[in-house]
C-alpha cells in the first residue's frame, strides 16, 4: 500500500538529519526554493492536500487567502498545530517522535510560500518527550543553515484541550486564556498579533516535502477526488493490534479495521468512532463506507484528524457517551453560555441515567438540548456537546432505554 | 519607594533572569507568559497568587490578567501538586481499558486520594483528559513525560522515582 509519511519508518534514525537527508530529505525544500511562492501555493492546490487537523481545508486554498507582502507588508507567520489533543488521536505524536525533519522541512516550504521569515511549533506540554526530539532536529537543521530563510521557534500549551482549535492556539500563544474568536476575520488575514497567520497540523505540513519532491499530481493520483495523498489514522481500543496505520484517502472502513486486526477475537463490533470523540459512530453496516472528507459525511459523520475508536459489544452507549460530555464539559472555554451549561447538563443527566435515575424525560431533553446548542455557539467544541447528546441515544437507543427504570418518554 | 519595588520578588535572581529570558524569547514579549508561567509551577509546583503578581511586572501585565491566564489552563494550580505529579488518562480509549480500576491502583499505591500530594511531598495524582496515548491505554505521565499503559507493576515501581 501506498505510503509517504511512514514509508521509511522501519529505519530506527529517521529522526535524525543524516539519514533524513539519505532518504531524500529536504529535496522537497531545494525544489521549493527554486520557485517563486505562488508557485508553490499553485502545486499544492494541485495536490488536492486536505487540512488533517480536523477540518479537512483544502491547503492550497488557506495559503492563497494570505494577503501577499506588498498589498500588506510586515511579518506574517506559519503556526504548527502539535496540539493534538482529541481523545482517540495520537498519529501526531508517532510524527514529531519518528521524523521530526519532515515536519520541519514541511513547515519551511510553507513559510516560504506564504512569504513568512519566523514560523512556530506549538507543542502541547504533554509532549515534553516530543519537544525535546523537535527541539534537538530543529538545532541539527539550524547548524545546517536548512532555516536560513525562515527561523522556526517553539512553544508548548498548557494542558487545554481548547488550545488545539486555531483561533485559540494563536490566543494561548499571545498569553491570553484559549478563549476561541469569532471569525472573521480568519487568521490567514489578521491571526497571530494580528497579523497574517496560517496555522496547519503536524501531518499536513509533513505531506509538503512528497508533494514538492514528486509533484502535486502525482499526490493527487494517490488519494481519491479533491482528497489528495493518504492519510494517518490512529487506531485505539477494542481491536487486535493499535497503532498508526497510514492508508490512501478513499480506502475502506473495512481496510483500516483489517489493518488493525480487526475488533479484539471473541468479540463482536459494535461501533466505530472515525475521527475522535467528537465525531458521531459508525456501525457494521457502514464498514464498506469510503474514508476521505467528503463522502464520510454521507455517513452523517466526519474523517476529524483519523482518530479511530473501536468499540465492541462490551461497550456501553450511555457510560460512552457520558465519556465524552465529561470531558467536553472539562474542556469548555465558558465564553459561551449554550456550551458551558448544555455541556454540565448533559453530563449530569447521563449521569443520573448511569445511576439507574434516569426518567422518561432524559432522552428527549437530552435531544432538545443538542439542538439548542448546536450552531448556536462560536466554536465546533459546542456544536459537539449537543451532537454528542444527540446521537448515542439515537443511535444505541436499547442501551439506554435498558437504564431508565420507567421507560419509554411519554 | 515605587509600588514596583515595594513588593519583594518571590523568585531567585537566576529564576528572575529566566523569567526576564521569556520576556524576550519571541518577537512579542506577552507570546512568553504561559512558558513563563510553566517555569514557575515546575519551580514551586503551584503558583501563589504573589508568584503571579511578580510574573505581571516581570511583563507589564496586570495582576488580574496573569491570574486569569493562571485559572485557565489545566497545568497551572494553585495548590501544590507533588514533586511528580502523576496524570492518568480518563480519556475513552482509556476507560474502554479499565482506567478506573487504575484510579483505584493510584489511591491505594501513593495512599493520597487525586490531586492530595504525599506527606513526603513526592507524589500528586489526577486524572487527566486525552495525553495523547490512545494505543497505550490507559496512558499514565509523569511531569508531562508519557510513560507507558497503567499497570499494577508500571504503578508500584512510581516509588522508586527520585
Ligand atoms: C475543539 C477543537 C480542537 C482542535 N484541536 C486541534 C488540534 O489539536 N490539532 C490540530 O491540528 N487541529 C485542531 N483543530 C483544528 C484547528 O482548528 C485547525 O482547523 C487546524 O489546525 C488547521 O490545520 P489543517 O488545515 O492543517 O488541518 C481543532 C478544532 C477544534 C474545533
Ligand atoms: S462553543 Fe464552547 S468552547 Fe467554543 S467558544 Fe463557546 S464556550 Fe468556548
Ligand atoms: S484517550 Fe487516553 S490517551 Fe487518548
Amino acid at each position: 500500500m501506498t505510503k509517504i509519511l511512514t514509508k521509511h519508518f522501519d529505519e530506527p534514525k529517521l529522526h535524525e538529519l543524516e539519514t533524513y537527508k539519505r532518504l531524500d530529505g529536504y529535496k522537497g525544500l531545494a525544489k521549493a526554493l527554486t520557485m517563486t511562492p505562488a508557485d508553490v501555493t499553485a502545486e499544492v492546490l494541485k495536490s488536492n492536500l486536505r487540512g488533517l487537523g480536523g477540518a479537512g481545508f483544502p491547503t492550497g486554498a488557506k495559503w492563497g487567502t494570505v494577503p501577499p507582502p506588498d498589498k500588506v507588508p510586515g511579518p506574517r507567520y506559519v503556526v504548527v498545530n502539535a496540539d493534538e489533543s482529541e481523545p482517540g488521536c495520537y498519529k501526531d505524536r508517532v510524527l514529531l517522535t519518528r521524523a521530526p525533519h519532515q515536519l520541519i522541512e514541511g513547515l519551511l516550504i510553507a513559510s516560504h510560500a506564504i512569504g513568512a521569515k519566523e514560523s512556530f511549533i506549538f507543542v502541547r506540554g504533554e509532549y515534553q518527550n516530543q519537544y525535546d526530539i523537535v527541539e534537538k532536529a530543529l538545532k541539527e537543521a539550524d547548524d545546517a543553515g536548512l532555516t536560513k530563510t525562515c527561523s522556526i521557534k517553539l512553544m508548548r500549551g498548557a494542558g487545554a484541550y481548547i488550545s488545539g482549535l486555531d483561533t485559540a492556539l494563536l490566543e494561548t500563544m499571545e498569553g491570553k486564556k484559549a478563549w476561541p474568536r469569532q471569525p472573521p476575520p480568519f487568521p490567514t488575514v489578521a491571526g497571530l498579533m494580528a497579523k497574517p497567520t496560517v496555522v496547519n497540523n503536524v501531518e499536513t505540513l509533513s505531506m509538503l516535502p512528497f508533494i514538492l519532491r514528486e509533484g502535486g499530481e502525482a499526490f493527487a493520483k494517490i488519494g481519491s477526488p479533491k482528497n489528495g495523498g493518504t492519510v494517518v489514522f490512529s487506531v485505539s481500543g477494542h481491536v487486535e493490534k493499535e497503532g498508526i496505520y497510514e492508508v490512501p484517502m478513499g480506502s475502506k472502513l473495512r481496510d483500516v479495521l483489517e489493518l488493525a486486526g480487526g475488533v479484539r477475537k471473541g468479540h463482536k463490533l459494535k461501533a466505530v468512532i472515525p475521527g475522535g470523540t467528537s465525531m458521531p459512530p459508525l456501525l457494521e453496516k457502514d464498514l464498506d463506507l469510503t474514508l476521505d472528507f467528503d463522502a464520510i459525511r454521507a455517513a452523517g459523520t466526519f474523517l476529524g484528524a483519523g482518530g479511530m475508536i473501536v468499540l465492541d459489544e462490551t461497550a456501553d452507549a450511555v457510560e460512552v457517551a457520558h465519556n465524552i460530555e465529561r470531558f467536553l464539559t472539562h474542556e469548555s472555554c465558558g465564553q459561551c453560555t449554550p456550551c458551558r451549561e448544555g455541556s454540565f447538563w448533559s453530563e449530569e443527566i447521563l449521569e443520573r441515567i448511569l445511576d439507574g435515575k434516569g426518567t422518561a424525560e432524559d432522552m428527549p431533553n437530552l435531544t432538545r438540548m443538542g439542538e439548542n446548542i448546536t450552531g448556536k455557539v462560536i466554536c465546533a467544541l459546542g456544536d459537539t456537546v449537543g451532537v454528542i447528546a444527540r446521537t448515542w441515544q439515537q443511535k444505541f437507543p436499547e442501551d439506554f432505554k435498558k437504564r431508565i427504570p420507567h421507560g419509554q418518554a411519554s | 519607594m515605587s509600588a514596583k519595588t515595594a513588593v519583594k520578588s518571590p523568585f531567585s535572581p537566576e529564576q528572575e533572569k529566566a523569567l526576564e529570558g521569556w520576556t524576550k524569547a519571541y518577537p512579542y514579549s506577552n507570546m512568553g507568559l504561559v512558558e513563563a508561567l510553566r517555569s514557575v509551577q515546575d519551580w514551586n509546583r503551584m503558583i501563589s497568587p504573589e508568584a503571579a503578581a511578580r510574573v505581571g511586572e516581570i511583563f507589564g501585565l496586570p495582576f488580574n490578567r496573569v491570574w486569569g491566564v493562571v485559572n485557565f489552563f489545566p497545568t497551572f494550580t494553585i495548590k501544590p501538586t507533588g514533586k511528580f505529579r502523576v496524570g492518568l488518562c480518563h480519556g475513552l480509549s482509556c476507560f474502554l481499558k479499565g482506567s478506573d480500576k487504575m484510579e483505584s491502583c493510584l489511591e491505594k499505591t501513593l495512599g493520597v486520594k487525586k490531586k492530595e500530594v504525599t506527606p513526603d511531598g513526592k507524589f500528586s495524582w489526577e486524572p487527566m483528559e486525552c495525553l495523547g496515548a490512545c494505543e497505550q491505554a490507559p496512558a499514565l505521565q509523569v511531569n508531562d513525560r508519557l510513560q507507558g499503559a497503567a499497570t499494577e507493576q508500571l504503578i508500584a515501581k512510581l516509588k522508586d522515582l527520585k
